[in-house]
């Protein structure tokens, strides 16, 4: 499934991707899709693609704070300014944790390569997302101490819905995966209440 | 076996005590223990040193959260592959030396350089040739050597320490242990020592327990026979070894008799001094007197001080008479004093024989007393042998060195008061030396132990203890073991044992060697005795023995009342 493409990027590792709507495919991706936490892959080339984690949404929106005076009512504003409704976009912001090559070679951290503008975004597939995070015989976080680095208020929860996710994902390795999951939700529920460890 | 030369780690630098340093070390073999040696170099008067360090502390430098330790069936290993970290061996230990120094073959002993190592030099673990070298005064079976068991932190036997037999019983010595921490095994071994062939000593063993009487298997082991060797040893129970009553000190009877009044210990005072005075006129020496001739004694004086002074005759009369009763009540059917049969020390001490004194039928102050007398008497006779004014032939002539062993020092030289032994002990540990008398104090409560007593033995044996009392009385009165290794104390483990002072050229720890004869002091396993007194085979005995009385009409009415 293809959600957008990329039309930003603030780091290396940061990009910005607005999400198709029903003026560039025919059939948009839902909310559900693009939701926070999920792993999307950015071709570089015919080989090697970055792995992303969506981490942030924004509502981009011209009309915001233009208040008047208006020549046509809302309703009516398709019918004779037909593109200006294109201007209302969604973007999500990813940051690249790896990259994946046709080969089964996967690297979690940060990527050698960059993408570029336009490059298709699109969502991975459980399959996809298992044999990224499959490591030797346990899954595998090594992009973690990356995300952390972050300086987002959300980066926590981000980790904790990541977590979340490869629970469903390993259910054999749920035990490993739950001390993580304890750990996240302690810092991120009962620490900024003054819970110590 | 440690020979390889290859640095364990690097210095990081100074620590908080000037003589110590810290360095930095991945240990993967779990080798950098507590009380391990290590070495580095340093250039000193021109020449390269091995300076050896011992190390006091070791502390993780990379610590896993405690997060990864939330689930027993997790290990924070896996957690950390989770998150990506696959180093192997991650772990490193920031470990604190403190220095001890290169060892100066003119001076036998170490010395301090006073300059810790550079910041980034290399640390070597010390080669276990090189430690048995520095450690111990003397080889094994070396003349004047006593093997007791091996460097703790190193393979069994590869480091053996051997202590300078010499140091040892000259300027005395303390084993120190809680209860079960082998202190009489370890006391078993230093005997083993001293009475093989490359020692032959003249021991005596003060043993109120009766603990040591497997030590006469020696004289079967062939471990310590030569062609002209062979160790004697011969065991005194109570009643084979007496003590002279004319020997006594009047501070020796007034110990003994107890609760007595100032009246008394006047009457008493003069009764001993004229009884001495007629036995040196009568018989040529002051103490050829008898009980007897004592009670004679008080009772004359009873009636004579009544006329001197014109007091009341009862008053007096009474007196000598409660005075006499005590005599006679404590020393008629005593097991130690005799009016004539005094200690032989030419019996009890010989070069080549271990002498094992059992007093565990005996009351605890004649116990006392008979110690008192008995080291008192040791003294003179060195000192009187030394000075030449005894000869060949005479009672008191000892021409050899004697060492005494003191099982349940604390009764003999307790803290709280000064008894009849405190006084020749003190003696014997500060003057000793020079006539060769020496003294071993074996303790399990040296917190009951007099300081002074305990800080003047100078080697110091310390095992296992757990009461903090002791402790503090061991850490107050033993210098020459550091602080690092009294925290050891309670972390040591049966036959594990702190051996620090004169015989051995630093504090180390180490393990006891294992025994030639048989640990007379188990601990009795009650469950079993238990079991065994009501299993068939006794209950049968028993049963037998019962009919048996029954058939010989004996307390046949008490059983079928």
């Amino acid at each position: 499934m293809q959600l957008g493409k990329i039309v930003k990027s603030n780091s290396h590792i940061d990009y910005i991707c607005q999400i198709y709507n029903l003026n560039d495919v025919p059939l948009p991706p839902t909310i559900e899709d693009y939701a926070f936490g999920s792993f999307v892959k950015i071709p570089i080339n015919s080989k090697q693609q970055l792995v992303g984690v969506v981490y942030d949404t924004v509502l981009f929106n011209p009309d915001f704070g233009r208040i008047g005076p208006r020549l046509s009512p809302e309703t009516d504003l398709a019918i004779f300014t037909p593109d200006y409704l294109n201007e209302k976009v969604i973007l999500i912001g990813i940051l690249t944790v790896g990259m994946l090559d046709t080969g089964g070679i996967i690297i979690q951290g940060v990527p050698r390569l960059s993408s570029t503008t336009d490059s298709i975004v699109e969502k991975m597939i459980d399959t996809e997302i298992r044999q990224f995070h499959y490591g030797n015989q346990t899954p595998r976080l090594g992009y973690i101490s990356l995300l952390l680095s972050h300086s987002s208020p959300l980066t926590i929860h981000l980790l904790q819905k990541i977590v979340y996710n490869l629970i469903d994902l390993f259910p054999d390795k749920r035990n490993l995966l739950s001390v993580l999951k304890n750990d996240l939700a302690w810092k991120s529920q009962i620490a900024p209440l003054g819970g110590a460890r | 076996m440690i020979s390889e030369k290859l640095p364990i780690g690097w210095t990081k630098g100074p620590s908080d005590q000037p003589n110590d340093f810290t360095f930095v070390s991945p240990d993967h073999d779990r080798f950098l223990k507590i009380g391990e040696f290590v070495t580095y170099e340093a250039k000193m008067d021109g020449k390269e040193r091995q300076i050896l360090s011992r190390i006091i502390d070791r502390q993780p430098l990379l610590q896993f959260p405690d997060s990864f330790l939330a689930d027993p069936q997790i290990a924070p290993d896996q957690v950390a592959q989770l998150i990506g970290y696959d180093q192997k061996d991650h772990e490193q230990f920031v470990l604190i030396a403190t220095i001890i120094g290169y060892f100066d073959e003119q001076l036998d002993g170490f010395i301090n350089p006073r300059i810790p190592p550079r910041e980034g030099s290399p640390i070597y673990i010390a080669f276990d040739e090189l430690l048995a070298h520095l450690l111990s005064k003397k080889k094994t079976t070396q003349q004047g050597s006593a093997y007791i068991g091996s460097l703790l932190s190193r393979e069994i036997d590869k480091v053996p320490v051997v202590l300078d037999v010499a140091s040892l019983v000259s300027t005395h010595l303390a084993i120190i242990a809680s209860t079960g921490a082998g202190k009489s095994y370890l006391a078993g071994v230093l005997v083993e020592e001293l009475m093989s062939h490359y020692n032959r000593a003249a021991v005596l063993i003060i043993d109120p327990h009766g603990e040591y009487d497997t030590l006469a298997e020696m004289m079967n082991i062939e471990h310590f026979r030569t062609s002209d060797y062979r160790p004697e040893i011969k065991i005194f129970r109570a009643g084979q070894v007496k003590v002279k009553v004319a020997a006594l000190e009047p501070g020796d009877f007034y110990y003994l008799l107890p609760n007595l009044s100032d009246r008394m210990i006047y009457l008493f005072g003069k009764a001993y001094r004229e009884v001495s005075k007629d036995s040196r006129m009568n018989k040529g020496e002051p103490d050829r007197w008898t009980r007897a001739e004592l009670e004679l004694k008080l009772d004359d004086l009873g009636t004579s001080e009544e006329e001197d002074t014109g007091k009341g005759k009862s008053d007096f009369a009474s007196t000598a008479q409660a005075l006499s009763w005590r005599l006679d009540s404590v020393l008629k059917n005593s097991l130690i004093f005799d009016d004539q049969k005094h200690l032989n020390l030419n019996e009890l001490c010989r070069p080549g024989q271990c002498s094992v004194l059992q007093l565990n039928e005996v009351d605890e102050r004649e116990q006392q007393v008979m110690v008192a007398t008995l080291l008192r008497r040791l003294l003179k006779a060195r000192t009187e042998t030394q000075k030449n004014r005894v000869d060949e032939g005479d009672e008191l002539y000892l021409p050899y060195p004697v060492f005494v062993l003191i099982e349940e020092a604390h009764r003999f030289a307790p803290a709280s008061a000064d008894i009849v032994t405190t006084g020749v002990l003190k003696t014997i540990l500060s003057e000793g030396r020079k006539f060769g008398v020496g003294v071993g104090l074996i303790s399990q409560r040296p917190g009951k132990l007099d300081g002074d007593v305990l800080s003047q033995c100078n080697t110091q044996f310390i095992m296992r203890i757990v009461n903090p009392v002791d402790q503090g009385r061991v850490a107050e009165s033993i210098e020459t073991v550091g602080r690092d290794l009294i925290r050891e104390l309670p972390a040591l483990t049966k036959g594990q044992v702190i051996i620090a002072g004169e015989a051995i050229n630093t504090p180390v720890l180490a393990r006891v060697r294992t025994r030639y004869t048989r640990h007379g002091g188990e601990t009795k396993d009650a469950p079993v005795e238990w079991l065994k007194y009501l299993s068939p085979i006794e209950q049968e005995k028993r049963d037998r023995e019962a009919a048996l009385l029954v058939s010989g009409g004996k307390k046949r009415d008490r059983k079928y009342k």
